[in-house]
């Protein structure tokens, strides 16, 4: 997978974080939190974003996991920032 | 379509014939599915993988899932210091972990359409804390609890979960308990008489009825406790 690959993936889960996020001044960058103290989206926004992310991987030919033992860290949650959930991403697509 | 666990016999099967004769589409799960006339499918619910592999081919097949009816479970009447740890573990993969795999594991396909009901199964022994009832009574506490939290969490997605906790119904899983026993449980309900799976039906439909979207996490006790 090339750099410019995953470059364009994350640009594009990104966007589509931003798109679920009310205050649309903000941007989405790798350290944005996604869940937490700080926390951008509610847990409707998050489960929209997983519906959204298991279609993109379903168009890319694999299948992504959202209950996997990577969600359930608080450390290293996937879900913990955008940069996280974007690296889980593309590491389930490297291992398809 | 509605999804009915444990669609072979008993419960499952009643609900699902009940269903189908009111034209409403049924797909049935079941661990033998050769004697259901309906569409089904194999699948042991306390085992994620068979539960995960039913949600990919309904997804696969484009199936818009209306609603989900957690109705397979299993019964062991024993005292609990006499169970056999592999009983204990049956008991809640099956009643437990099956309701919340198939819960985990079909409601994304509900959550898609922002609608559906799921029906999950109690029962009796957890309200009047039935004897030599203590582990399949525990199994089924986890599911009252799982219900009442899963709602909320199903509430934004315009999703409602319910669960109906029979008293004893005459199907299988009473096998093993005598007419007195059960007249003695029966008699500790408000509406002292026992109920059939046609009562069962009733509260099902009930629940699929859009005029039932104002109840979510709720245990609705058949004959009152």
């Amino acid at each position: 997978m090339s750099k410019l690959y995953n470059e364009n993936l994350k640009a594009e889960i990104f966007g589509a974080i931003k798109n679920l996020i009310e205050d649309k001044s903000k941007d989405v960058t790798d350290d944005t939190k996604l869940i937490g103290d700080e926390n951008l989206l509610d847990s409707m926004k998050l489960v929209e974003l997983c519906l959204f992310l298991e279609d993109k991987a379903e168009d890319l030919g694999f299948e992504f996991d959202w209950t996997s033992e990577a969600a359930m860290s608080k450390s290293r949650s996937m879900f913990k920032t955008a940069g996280s959930l974007v690296n889980e991403f593309i590491d389930q697509m490297k291992r398809k | 379509m509605i999804i009915v666990t444990g669609a072979s016999k008993g419960l499952g099967r009643a609900i699902s014939d009940r269903l189908i004769s009111k034209k409403i589409q049924v797909f049935g799960l079941a661990r033998n599915v050769n004697n259901i006339p309906f569409p089904s499918m194999t699948c042991d619910v306390s085992s994620y993988e068979n539960v995960k592999k039913v949600s990919r081919v309904l997804k696969k097949k484009g199936v818009i899932v209306e609603g989900l009816i957690n109705a397979a479970g299993i019964a062991s009447m024993n005292l609990a210091v006499t169970t056999p740890p592999s009983v204990s573990q049956n008991i809640v993969n099956i009643n437990l972990l099956g309701t919340i795999y198939c819960c985990q594991l079909i409601a994304p396909l509900m959550l898609r359409n922002k609608t559906g009901t799921i029906i999950n199964f109690s029962t009796i022994a957890v309200a009047l804390g039935l004897k030599g009832e203590s582990i399949y009574a525990a199994s089924k506490a986890g599911v009252e609890g799982f219900t009442r939290s899963f709602a909320r969490e199903m509430t934004d997605f315009n999703i409602n979960v319910n669960c109906i906790a029979p008293g004893p119904i005459d199907t299988d899983l009473l096998k093993g308990i005598s007419v007195a026993q059960i007249k003695k449980i029966v008699s500790q309900q408000i509406i002292p008489k026992q109920f059939t799976p046609d009562s069962i039906s009733d509260l099902v439909e009930l629940l699929l009825d859009k005029r039932s979207n104002s109840l979510s996490g709720q245990i609705l006790h058949v004959g009152g406790v």
